[in-house]
């Protein structure tokens, strides 16, 4: 068994990918909770972003800000283009139908990335942020400024969103979606712009998760594409419902998946992390009967 | 007024009768059934006899993929055409076939057909044990689970790795210069024979689906995929025909694991990535799942269609690009897929045709004036 000091970088490393974790799932629940779409090409529009990014800046040496903007500007735009074709073509549809859909988006992102940015042949990539220049200590732990970066977005973005939610007009609309579609049009709230501001943010969310990650993870399409199972386990585990249960069972994961590294005899296994505790959560939080869930998802 | 040949498909859709259509004709056999058993005869003798002649070694390898599968989109199509359950985890349960099949490959030296048999039982264990529990969830939420556990399953078989003939329970040894490559039955040695085999082994497995669909799981399936609820009130032990049906899948994409193992003699971890349980949802969902065929056209698209396009010289990323589109495009127009939508594309093309000539003949004869 490791002894404490080995596993204290990794609670540091640890918070801050649960930090994009828990912003990245928050941005699954908001959708969610708008749209009744689980996005599932989160993490490919991401991705793009990031690769998008990279290319900018490393290739065309364009300025560091340039590339982050349009990075995110083009996951937003993605995923608003989507949500305005297909969200709006399926939004009649069964929940389960309409996340198959977003897996349709993921498969073409993700293979217009091969084809942009081929992976074969050893060629690799790496985006790195400036704030992973600088950093202090805590304790005997080097802390760089992309960890606190990621821990601190993670925390903005969720009480933020949380406030978003609880307070402006347009979040509350959102909320009143998540309760009933009809009712809330019937209200006169202009359902199409609540949902198109939802793909909006969704997506903006989807870019910046995808950079951050790429410094944090790696910049790597297929890497980048299937983290979002990681961040969707955190908002499955909050029954795509509460961002704040969402935010900590990202903190979790994130956590648990990096505590493990030490551990020789698990940390092979760590990746699997998010799947177990998300498997784990659904299993014994779902003990309802049919047809209690049937209603609900009348 | 009479209706158009489509709409009176749409109202028997509509009335449910998908069951209806399945319903077991028994009795002597009528004519319709014995020219599709005859028709059926024929293509698996072709494909038997002719197809290893006409095909170059290149495209025989490819075809014993499409015949494997063709196995796993059958047991997809049968969660996700007739139960209404959508599993994003077939390839990692293909991959525990795999696995499961090249362990006993290794360690014993039992017949193959028994082999294939093993695996089937020991995949279908193992995925019943983890479909059961999550048998409680429904729709979307057991779709994400199925997710999670491939990815899971993804993860473990990165670090065990498939057996190679090593020693210990996990018979893989990272030292090898030489890897031993797993054995094929010993009637199929050569890969024309091999080819035959797989195609014999997936004309069974269909069998069996077929068997299950045309009897009581069949209508019980059908019921459940209607309304869960409704099933469950007219009596259907809807907890067990879905975990009946979660077995039957997981049964033959074992059985497809262990034809998959002898046919490719090695096993990497690298080949099973999660990526490929969505395309092969893609594809089924893009070849029809509720119908047999589908499967076969979805073992195509899934691995002739690359050889084809790799033979080309057109890069594999095309083929997930057209995948993608085709599941967005199956979801928002064509929701059964291919083979019913291309006859009936056919069908509306030639009336289009009809419609056009028709036009051109009146025209014709309403002439110009005088």
């Amino acid at each position: 068994m490791p002894s404490w000091s080995d596993f204290q970088p990794f609670i540091v490393s640890g918070l801050a990918l649960g930090g994009v974790y828990a912003l990245s799932g928050v941005g699954i629940v908001v959708l969610y909770q708008a749209t009744g779409v689980v996005y599932l090409a989160f993490g490919a529009v991401g991705a793009f972003g990031a690769l998008i990014c990279w290319s900018l800046t490393t290739n065309d040496g364009a300025p560091d800000w340039v590339g982050w903007l349009v990075g995110i500007g083009f996951s937003a735009a993605v995923t608003l283009a989507y949500g305005m074709v297909f969200g709006v073509a399926l939004a009649k549809r069964e929940p389960l139908v309409k996340a198959v859909a977003t897996l349709g988006l993921l498969l073409v992102l993700f293979g217009l990335m091969d084809l942009l940015w081929s992976a074969s042949g050893g060629a690799s990539r790496s985006l790195s942020l400036p704030t992973d220049n600088g950093g202090f200590m805590v304790g005997q732990v080097q802390v760089d400024w992309t960890q606190v970066l990621g821990i601190g977005i993670g925390v903005a973005i969720t009480v933020l969103t949380g406030a978003f939610l609880r307070f402006t007009k347009l979040g509350t609309a959102m909320r009143a979606m998540a309760n009933d579609r009809e009712i809330t049009a019937t209200l006169g709230v202009p359902v199409r712009r609540v949902e198109a501001a939802a793909w909006l943010g969704c997506g903006a969310l989807a870019g910046l998760a995808g950079i951050l990650l790429a410094d944090l993870v790696a910049l790597d399409a297929t890497t980048l594409t299937f983290l979002v199972i990681s961040s969707l386990a955190a908002a499955l585990i909050a029954r795509l419902r509460s961002i704040a249960i969402t935010f900590v069972a990202a903190m979790v994961v994130g956590l648990v998946h990096d505590l493990l590294t030490p551990i020789s005899s698990v940390t092979n296994y760590r990746d699997g992390t998010p799947f177990v505790l998300a498997a784990i959560a659904l299993l014994v939080f779902s003990g309802r009967s049919v047809m209690q869930l049937s209603r609900e998802e009348a | 007024v009479a209706l158009t040949r489509e709409e009176r498909e749409a109202a028997a859709a509509k009335s449910g009768s998908s069951a209806e259509r399945v319903a077991p004709r028994l009795g002597s056999p009528d004519r319709p059934t014995l020219i599709r058993i005859a028709v059926i005869a024929v293509l698996l003798l072709f494909v038997l006899l002719a197809l290893p002649q006409l095909l170059s070694a290149y495209y025989i390898d490819a075809m014993t993929q499409v015949a494997v599968y063709s196995i796993v989109a059958l047991g997809l199509g049968v969660l996700v055409g007739r139960v209404g359950m959508v599993s994003l985890g077939q390839a990692a349960v293909l991959a525990i076939g795999a696995w499961v099949a090249a362990r006993l490959l290794f360690a014993t030296s039992l017949p193959y057909p028994l082999v294939l048999l093993a695996s089937g039982l020991i995949t279908m264990v193992l995925g019943t044990a983890v479909g059961l529990p999550a048998l409680r969830l429904r729709g979307l939420y057991l779709a994400l689970i199925t997710l999670m556990l491939a990815g899971a399953i993804t993860v473990v078989i990165e670090t065990t790795n498939f057996p190679n003939g090593g020693h210990g329970f996990l018979g893989y040894n990272g030292g090898f210069i030489r890897i031993p490559s797993i054995r094929r039955p010993s009637i199929a040695t050569t890969d024309p024979a091999m080819f035959r085999y797989s195609v014999i082994v997936a004309a069974l497995m269909f069998l069996l689906v077929l068997v299950h669909i045309r009897g009581r799981p069949g209508r019980a399936w059908a019921a459940i995929r209607q309304s869960e609820p409704a099933a469950l009130a007219a009596g259907i032990n809807t907890t067990l025909y879905k975990l009946w049906a979660f077995a039957l899948a997981s049964f033959i994409t074992g059985v497809a694991g262990g034809v998959l193992a002898g046919a490719v003699h090695y096993l990497y971890s690298i080949d099973f990535p999660t990526q490929n349980s969505i395309t092969l949802l893609a594809v089924v969902l893009m070849g029809g799942a509720f119908s047999m065929w589908g499967a076969i056209v979805a073992a195509l698209l899934y691995q002739f269609l690359p050889a084809l396009l790799n033979n080309w010289g057109i890069s594999n990323d095309w083929l997930t690009i057209l995948f993608g589109v085709g599941v967005l495009q199956v979801l928002t127009t064509a929701p059964r897929g291919i083979v019913e939508q291309t006859p009936k594309d056919l069908a509306k093309l030639g009336r289009l045709l009809m419609g056009l000539t028709g036009r051109r003949t009146a025209e014709a004869r309403s002439g110009p004036g005088p």
